[in-house]
């Protein structure tokens, strides 16, 4: 319970840290930062607001978009949340810096998914 | 009538998303968070953002593993479909013959991963195994512990030799709940074997289809036991699928956040490839 934990950044590397109140023994493998924790809790509140948008305007708002297929709300999300990993990806492979630009280009593309696709 | 809504169901689903986080949702969290970090164990992690990602993503490495593994895939299913729809077609339809065939084709299936990979190992060895002996003895120089075609030629024929009775027994029972009326309407017309073939059969298999290639791509797509029996990725890399580069990584180099990086981009191809056969599997449902 009481060990002491080491440091997350390079400048603390081998230096003993004092226990903080969020290093739990049960969740210190799990090597959280905050830019990792502020993703996936994102990623709830996105799924949090689909079920509040469900409530309010029931039955997912099936169409034919202009991909040729049947989707929903929920494939709407997915389909953004899995071209933007792909934009990212391609983005830090092609031009390898000033990432935030393909985050804009991923919302962007997120507003185009959920308004044609 | 007033239905009483009551959502007390929802609490039977509680075990599975216990059972789902544990295996699935906390493991995965932990590679994205590994992902972003550099560590050399003992708990002790320090933020690399996005370096792993751009490393992996440009490394010649990586596009190698990746370029053999679409290869050994597009090798497979092109081998194994249109072998598995030509048994299929080749089966008997009634008689002692069928479960005869079934019992056959189910054989390879059954056998685990591992003993598969094991017995081909010791079945092509060049020395003693039944076919590195005969066929060294008939005159080809076969050794697929030295040389890469033959690695590559030893690894696809144990594929299609573990794998092609799915296509098989997909396509059989696809090929099963064709109504006879469609035969009967073909032979009427006078169509030649290959216009039945053509125009019955296979879009009455399709959705079988559909489903045996992405079983089958999925499937390849993750191969790593067989593999790593028969040649252990050898020889060199000449072997070393996606799955078989990143376990050298994560556990033989011990590079977790490169590894863990990897398996993201592993993942989101796979969730990509799933994600486009599932729409086709729905499409080919909303047509029928």
């Amino acid at each position: 319970m009481f060990t002491k934990l080491y440091a997350a950044t390079w400048g603390e590397v081998g230096k003993a840290k004092e226990k903080g109140f969020f290093d739990f023994d049960l969740f210190s493998w799990m090597a959280w930062t905050w830019q990792t924790a502020a993703f996936f809790i994102f990623i709830v509140l996105c799924i949090t607001a689909m079920l509040i948008w469900e409530k309010k305007v029931p039955g997912g708002s099936p169409r034919k978009g202009i991909l040729g297929l049947d989707t929903t709300r929920g494939d709407r999300l997915f389909i953004s949340l899995l071209g933007s990993a792909f934009i990212h990806l391609f983005w830090l492979a092609l031009i390898g810096s000033i990432l935030w630009v393909a985050t804009i280009i991923c919302i962007g593309y997120a507003i185009v998914v959920f308004r044609y696709v | 009538m007033n239905k009483t809504i009551n959502q007390k169901a929802w609490y039977f689903v509680i075990p599975v998303f216990v059972l789902v986080a544990f295996n699935a949702a906390i493991p995965l969290m932990t590679v994205v968070n590994y992902s972003f970090q550099e560590t050399f164990g003992n708990n002790v992690f320090a933020w690399e953002g996005t370096r792993w990602f751009k490393q992996i993503l440009l490394s010649d490495r990586f596009h190698a593993a990746l370029g053999r593994q679409f290869a050994f895939t597009f090798i497979i299913l092109l081998i194994q479909i249109p072998l598995g729809i030509a048994i299929a077609l080749t089966m008997p339809k009634k008689g002692w013959g069928v479960p005869v065939c079934l019992i056959l084709m189910s054989m390879p299936l059954l056998i685990p991963w591992n003993v598969v990979g094991a017995m081909w190992n010791i079945f092509a060895l060049p020395d003693i195994g039944f076919l590195g002996h005969t066929l060294n003895s008939v005159g080809f120089d076969y050794n697929f512990t030295q040389q890469p075609g033959d690695a590559w030629f030893t690894t696809i024929l144990m594929d299609v030799w573990h794998w092609t009775s799915l296509v098989v027994l997909l396509s059989y029972a696809g090929l099963n709940s064709i109504q006879p009326a469609y035969y009967q309407a073909a032979e009427i017309d006078g169509a030649s074997r290959w216009a039945t073939f053509r125009y019955i059969e296979l879009p009455k298999m399709k959705k079988v289809l559909t489903l045996a290639i992405l079983l089958r791509f999925m499937d390849s797509f993750m191969i790593y036991t067989e593999p790593f029996v028969l040649t252990g990725g050898g020889p060199g890399n000449t072997t070393a699928f996606l799955s078989i580069d990143l376990v050298k990584m994560a556990l033989g180099q011990f590079d977790l956040g490169p590894a863990a990086a990897m398996s993201l981009i592993y993942f989101f191809i796979v969730l990509l490839v799933c994600w486009v056969f599932y729409n086709l599997m729905m499409k080919n449902e909303a047509q029928s």
